[in-house]
This record gives C-alpha cells, structure tokens and sequence, in this order.
C-alpha cells in the first residue's frame, strides 16, 4: 500500500483554481484541513462567498485532484461556512495574483 | 492521520500540472447541471441580437428620436430594446442566478424551455406588429408573450417558495416579478383598447379563449377610461423601474459583494432602498395614470431609494478586498454614474409645472433613451462580461476542473478588446445623447454608429468565449 503524501495533496489542491479570481484555492486560502486514513483523503475547505456560483464546480475538481494522487482511492470534499473565508487566509503570493488590499 | 491548522505556510509551486485519472463513479458529476447553462445561453444570446438590432434601426432611422416618441416605429424599437434586450437577457440571468443568488434549484428547467418558446414568438411578433402598427395582432403575439411571462413567474415564484432563508433579494426579485405581471397586463390591456372585437365569438379558437376576452375587453375598458398617453407612461415605468431597475438593484446587492471580494455594509440601506423604490412607484404610477402633482412626490420617493442604493453600493466597493475593479464592474460602475442623471433627469421632468414643448419632448427622449442605453445596455454589458463566460466555462471547464489545466474566466476573451468596448460605447452614449437633446438627424447617425461600433467589438468577445464550446480538436 502507497502512503499518501503531504506535499502531494498540496500540489494537487493548488492544481484546482477559482475561475473567476483566476488564483489556485491553496493560495486563495480555501482549504482549511485535511486528513488521510488509508487510501482516503478527507479535505475540508470553504469557498469565498456562500452561494458561490462555482461551488459544485470547484468542489468536484477537488475531489477529481485527490483521487489523481497515487495510492488516494477515496476522496471527500466537505464545504463550510465557518469560519468565513477572509482574504486573511490568503497566501502573500494569492495576494500579489489577485491584487488585494 | 494528520490535520493541518488553518494557517500554514504554502509549498512551492507544482511546476506541471498531472492529468488525474479518472477512477470514479465516486465523483458526482456536475455535468447534469451543465446541460442547463444553454438555457440561459439561449435567452442571452437573444437579447444581445435585439440590442444589435434596435441600434442598427436607430442608426438608419435616426428621425426615431429626433422626434417625439409616440409613433408605431419608436415603440417597436422600444419594445426591441426593452423585451427583445432587457427582458430576454434577465430572464435568462435569472435562471442562473435566482438559485446562486438564493442557494436554492430552479423549480423547473422544462418550463422555462416552453416560456422561452413563448418568448421569442411572442417578442418577434409583437415588435413587427407595432412597426405595422397593427394593433389586434400585438394583443395576439402579447398574448403569447403573456403566457410566457406567466411560465415564468410561476416558475421564479415556486423556485423563491424554497428559498431556505428569505432575505431582501427574495423580496426585490418577488416585488419585481409583481410589478412585471402588472406591466404586462396593462400593455395588453392598451393594445385591447385600441381593438374591436364581434361580439359572439365565430371560430372555435375564439370561443375557447372567450372568457379571457371578456376579461380583456373589461380591463381595456377600464384602462380606456384614462388619458391614453398617460397609461402608456404608466405602463413604461412599471416595467422600467418594477421590472429592470428593482432587479439590477436586487442583483447587485449579491453581485457587487461577490465580484469585489466585498460584502453588504447595511442590511437596513438595502431593505430601505427597495422599500423606498417599490412605495414610490406605486405614487408615481398613480400620479401618472391620472395626471395629477403626486407623481413628482412619487419621483422623489424613488429618487430617494435610489440614493440609499447607491450609497450601499458606495460603502460596499470602498469595503472591498481586490483593489483593482475589472472593466467588467467598470462597466457597470458607469452606469450607475449614468443612472444619478437619468434619475434626476426623471426628477425635472414630472415637475407639475412642466410644459410639454419640443424642447422637454427630446428631454422624454434623452430620459428614454439615458436609461435604456446608458444605464441598462451598459450594466449588463457589463456583468454579461461576467455571466457569459462563466455560462461557457461551466459548460466546457467544470468537468475538467482537477483533472487538467483549465483557463480562468477572464481568459476566455480579450481585455483589449473589453476596454476598447468600453470607451466606444460611452463615446456613442455620449454623441447620441447631445445628438437626442438637439433633435440632429444629421448628429444622431453617428452617435448610434460608434454605439454599433462598440457592440460589434463585443460581438467578437462574445464569439471568443462561445468558441470555447467547441469540442477539442484530436490530433
């Protein structure tokens, strides 16, 4: 069995953009935690406004991501609300793409 | 197992992108949603041909607003602008962005499918009908309109009935979608009056519709009753502010926010200035219809809301996060810039007092005229620089997403382009307003060529992005 890595998991959320801010949601500070039990891959993340138009759109690329890492068989995406995404949690280099204040 | 805290320190970037395999029924498709972007798409690309159209015929027929707007050709091109254009491309937004707006699903996509059957014959017919001037057969094709304006509310009306939490978009979209029933039914009601009807109703059609008729013919003797002209102004700005205005500031209170990284500052400005809109309709319509002083307390009322309003969207942008607006918001920036004139504009002109001269006749025109273009056209230029290619990328990309590189939004067409869009069309705006307000045919061509100019430029955008529909080419 594959153990699944840690850096891989980022390199594949950060595969995952939001189309309208044209930024990969790991900079953009998205994802908050995510867990590995075996083969599975558990992340739990928010997206930058409730009622986002790109919700199912970008949750499902996430899942599409985990499962294409090596030995992740089982992939799941849970959406939260809280705490609200702020551009916060932005990294300095998702800042500088989206030219926040 | 291992949990990362919130805050981390991000890796370096992945250099290339690994194509996923996919291995997975476990992956719900959003692909059954993609199918109903096309919807939408339909109604969009309808209205953006009307707007080419009504522009192209005041282009060649500029004596349109250089003259006084009541007469058969003014009021099909109208009818262009405000169905063919505005209503077409609402709709088709509001399809997408009454369950985003409201986080909930459209109650049915079939229905809206019919009503946009309904809507393209009845729009086509009822404007080619007004530029003949052949008053039975606008009833009829309005007729056909109305049943898809009914599909439609019906459909918006179910879809707001499993909003999970009632906010005060839910009560713009629910108060708009009142005011449009009513616009509809007065226009009808017009058309009716200026028609006879045998008594006894011969062919068999006519007789299953008979009750309906009946109920017209009521309706149209009760409007009758009023001065004529004045029921038409009544009927324009309940469609104009009920419809078109009470939307694009209900959307804009979720837009705005959305797009800027921002969010809404006052609950309590937003519920004023729908309040505000909504009460001074009422007395302004009421004052309209019977020519009496209390609509320029009602011009004032709306006015007000449309102060509160903007003072919200100010507070809202000054709050936001991207610190560059993108020439999409710019756009509509503008045209809330073009809608504090119009707003006044409309202000002057239901002044008790005012005389009806050439001179405020071309005003009427210019106030027309400012708020279909000026502030309409260009808000939703604007934001379709915002729907259209989300439509495409939700409809090509969103399968894609994770499992290979995928372009953002603003990739799908050209920035150059979009700016130079942008200042042909305020250039045009421009001309053709001094051109309206000094009565020119020889000016007005102009002004409405460099507005053609300009939608031609998105023309080209909008082929860019639509190109991304087509499959992959294989080598």
């Amino acid at each position: 069995m594959t153990t699944i890595q840690e850096d891989a998991i980022w390199n594949a959320l950060r595969s995952v953009i939001d189309p309208e801010i044209a930024c990969n949601i790991v900079d953009l500070g998205l994802i908050y935690s995510f867990a590995v039990t075996g083969e599975k891959v558990s992340v739990t993340m928010t997206l930058t406004t409730p009622g986002c138009p790109m919700h199912e759109s970008i949750a499902q690329g996430v899942q599409w991501a985990l499962l294409g890492i090596e030995g992740c068989e089982e992939a799941e995406v849970n959406v939260v609300w809280d705490p609200p995404w702020s551009p916060a949690m932005m990294t300095e280099r998702g800042r500088a793409a989206c030219q926040m204040r | 197992m291992e949990a990362l805290s919130p805050t981390y320190s991000a890796p370096e970037p992945v250099a290339t992108i690994r194509p996923a395999a996919p291995r997975a029924a476990a992956v719900p498709l959003a692909a059954q949603a993609v199918a109903s972007v096309f919807l939408p798409l339909r109604f969009v690309l309808t209205g953006v041909a009307s707007l080419f159209l009504g522009v192209l015929l005041l282009t060649l027929r500029p004596d349109l607003l250089a003259t006084y707007h009541y007469n058969q050709y003014i009021i099909a091109v109208t009818h262009l602008f405000t169905l063919g254009f505005v209503t077409s491309v609402i709709m088709g937004a509001m399809y997408q962005l009454v369950p985003v707006a409201l986080e909930t699903k459209l109650y049915s996509p079939r229905l809206a499918k019919w009503q946009f059957v309904c809507h393209l014959v009845g729009v086509a017919g009822m404007v080619w009908m007004f530029w003949r001037w052949d008053l039975k057969q606008v009833g009829h094709f309005g007729s056909v309109f109305a049943v898809g304006v009914a599909l439609f509310v019906f459909n918006i009306g179910r879809t707001l009935r499993r909003v999970p939490r009632w906010n005060p978009i839910a009560t713009a979209i629910a108060s708009a979608l009142g005011w449009l029933a009513l616009t509809v039914l007065v226009g009808l009601a017009l058309a009716a009056a200026k028609c006879a009807y045998p008594d006894e109703p011969s062919s068999i059609a006519a007789r299953a519709v008979a009750p309906a008729l009946v109920a017209l013919r009521a309706l149209a003797g009760f409007v009758g009753r009023f001065d004529q002209m004045a029921a038409m102004h009544a009927h324009a700005h309940l469609g104009a502010v009920g419809f078109i205005l009470l939307l694009l500031v209900g959307f804009s209170f979720k837009l705005v926010p959305m797009f800027t990284l921002s969010e809404v500052r006052s609950w309590q400005r937003v519920r004023w200035s729908l309040g505000l809109l909504n009460a001074g309709l009422a007395l302004a319509c009421f004052g309209i219809l019977l020519r009496q002083p209390v609509k320029f307390a009602g011009a004032l009322v709306v006015a007000g809301g449309l102060a509160v309003y903007l003072v919200e969207i100010v507070a809202i942008l000054r709050a936001r996060k991207r610190r560059v607006l993108d020439w999409g918001l710019r756009y509509f920036v503008t045209a809330l810039t073009v809608l504090v004139a119009t707003g006044l504009l409309g202000v002057a002109l239901s002044w008790p007092r005012l005389r009806l001269t050439s001179f405020t006749g071309q005003m009427e025109n210019l106030y027309g005229f400012a708020f279909l273009v000026g502030v309409v056209a260009l808000a939703i230029l604007g934001m379709l620089y915002k729907i259209l290619p989300f439509l495409v990328w939700h409809a090509r990309y969103s399968p894609l997403i994770g499992r290979q590189k995928v372009p953002s939004l603003a990739d799908l067409y050209s920035p150059r382009l979009q700016i130079a869009g942008y200042w042909t069309f305020l250039a045009g705006f421009i001309a053709t307003a001094v051109a309206t307000l000094a009565a020119s045919e020889r000016a007005l061509p102009w002004g409405c060529g460099l507005l053609l100019l300009s939608l031609a430029i998105f023309a080209v955008n909008a082929a860019l992005i639509l190109r991304h529909l087509a499959p992959p080419r294989t080598p």
